[in-house]
């Protein structure tokens, strides 16, 4: 497949993954995983633990490698050039860093960067990758830290904040960079339960200003309310894919039953 | 046993041009040697974690031969052996007006060979004790890794790099006294020379031991200074320990770096 795929010409298609291959230590760990993520969707990615939802995830901005397989953002190859023998070859450090700039991504432990107020958090990238002016880089940080509701932790240290706050502060973080794709790997995982709702509704509200995000998470309801599409894996396979409706209430694979009715 | 206290209090409190010309050589090597050895350690440590094996490798045996050797005999291989086998001999040198002696080049050398192995060390641990999560933070924000050790790598490192690169200029400013055995006229070689000039030997001896004495407080209390600013940038409650406290009770202080770096 040459690296100009067929989806430029259909740009509303932001993900396509053709076949991604990923195995370590000889054990595959995603096998020929398949699909195309259209702009502003919502997938919500769900499966067993182990099924290699954090995998692929971290495969859509290079996090991970892949052994093979195609995975196009926005019309590029996310992370190789392709040899006319087919073979991948890594991109340089600087494409990299160029892709992931379009990528927002949200970690289950957070990974604000202790050593700065929450504030600088919000606008250390993008004034040092993006070279915004400072100015309207903190200018555009304090605007995000009142949209996930909080404007007045703007010079406190990440580690005085509850774990909740420090996950809107990191999706503050992550739409500073005005990102095109949004990606959540189990954002509510590491809260108490009280906190988790203050995410989901940050999320939720993301998702309404029509941000394309991929979700990985175990919150059923959000998932039923919030997704587009509902995507389930299984051992390094996508297993079924189709919408809120149909994977809850009228699954196809006997493995996303099962999985469903010890979550639910 | 007769103890010369007229002899050692003019020594003492209004020390001969030449000694105090000897105590300046000690303090202008040390330092030298150290900010020389904190750039070639460092550069040695990020060898160490580089993605290309061969650096890594020279890395390793680099530290492993210096920190396995003793300095005294490194110091003699590169000013007396290097010379033996017409590989290398150091000659008197001017620069920008400075007279450099050829002991002295090869003092400075050895020294900031010896110690940028240590910095390498202290500088890898600093770099381990960084969570995982920091980097991939970094690189999912579009920082290229050079970014991302500047900017939030090294800043959180430094907190533990910090304490103990202090103690290994302390040890520094002690070692340099064996620089007298290649005639290097540093404090220790001045008083040696006075001592057999006047047979004065204890005496002169206490002096020596006295200066260094004050090198190594005046140090404790500059260090003190920095680590606590360093704990106050990150709001950490041991920067409200006494400076006069961690100076003299050191084994509170050990204890609360180490507080310090859970707090991170
Ligand atoms: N660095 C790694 N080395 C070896 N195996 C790994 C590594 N990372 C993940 N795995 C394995 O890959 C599989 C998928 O992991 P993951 O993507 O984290 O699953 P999920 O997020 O769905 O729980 C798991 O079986 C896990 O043990
Ligand atoms: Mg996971």
């Amino acid at each position: 497949m040459p690296d100009s795929p067929a989806t430029l010409a259909a740009p509303e298609v932001l993900v396509s993954a053709n076949k991604v291959c990923r195995s370590l230590g000889g054990r595959p760990i995603l096998s020929d995983v398949s699909t195309e993520i259209r702009r502003g969707e919502v997938v919500v990615l769900i499966g067993p633990s182990g099924a290699g939802k954090t995998t692929f995830l971290r495969t859509i901005n290079h996090l991970e490698q892949i052994d093979s397989g195609d995975l196009f953002v926005n019309g590029h190859r996310v992370g190789y050039r392709k040899l006319d023998s087919g073979r991948l070859i890594e991109d340089s450090t600087r494409t990299l860093a160029k892709q992931r700039e379009e990528i927002g991504f949200v970690f289950q432990h957070f990974n604000l960067f202790p050593h700065m107020s929450v504030l600088e958090n919000i606008w250390h990238a993008p004034v040092r990758v993006r070279k915004i002016p400072k100015q309207a880089a903190v200018a555009d940080a304090r605007r995000l830290l009142a949209r996930v509701g909080l404007a007045d932790k703007a010079d406190k240290r990440p580690a005085s904040l509850s774990g909740g706050q420090q996950q809107r502060v990191a999706i503050a973080r992550g739409l500073a960079m005005k990102p095109e794709l949004m990606l959540f790997d189990e954002p509510t995982s590491a809260l108490d339960p009280e906190m988790i709702g203050e995410v989901l509704d940050v999320m939720k509200e993301l998702a309404q200003d029509q941000m394309t995000m991929v979700v990985v998470t175990h919150e059923m309801g959000f998932a039923r309310e919030v997704a587009d599409r509902i995507i389930v894996m299984d051992a390094g396979r996508i297993i079924e894919s189709g919408s809120p409706d149909q994977i809850f209430n009228n699954p196809q694979n006997p493995r996303t039953s099962s999985f469903l009715s010890k979550i639910l | 046993m007769k103890f010369d206290w007229t002899f050692f209090f003019q020594s003492l409190l209004t020390p001969s041009p030449a000694f105090l010309t000897g105590l300046i050589l000690t303090i202008v090597i040390s330092v030298v040697s150290m900010a020389l050895a904190l750039v070639l350690g460092t550069l040695i440590a990020l060898m160490g974690r580089s993605r290309f094996p061969i650096l890594r490798w020279v890395a390793g045996i680099y530290v492993w031969i210096v920190r396995g050797t003793p300095l005294l005999v490194q110091l003699m291989i590169i000013y007396l052996g290097f010379a033996a086998i017409g590989l290398f001999k150091f000659e008197d040198l001017t620069i920008l007006g400075i007279s450099l002696l050829a002991a002295v080049q090869a003092a400075i050398l050895g020294l900031t060979i010896n110690e940028s192995a240590y910095v390498a060390e202290i500088v890898r641990a600093g770099l381990e004790s960084v969570d995982r999560g920091q980097t991939e933070a970094s690189m999912a924000l579009g920082m290229r890794p050079g970014a991302a050790m500047r900017w939030i790598i090294l800043p959180q490192a430094m907190r533990i790099i910090i304490p103990p690169l202090g103690n290994n200029f302390n040890g520094l400013m002690k070692n340099t006294s064996v620089l007298s055995i290649i005639g290097v006229s540093e404090m220790f070689l001045v008083a040696q020379a006075i001592s057999s000039a006047t047979f004065k030997t204890f005496e002169i001896l206490i002096v020596a031991a006295i200066y260094y004495l004050a090198l190594t407080t005046i140090w404790a209390f500059a260090q003190a200074l920095i680590e606590r600013k360093l704990n106050a940038q990150v709001g950490n409650d041991s920067a409200a320990v006494p400076v006069f406290k961690r100076v003299f009770a050191p084994r509170v202080r050990k204890q609360l770096v180490l507080e310090g770096a859970e707090n991170a």
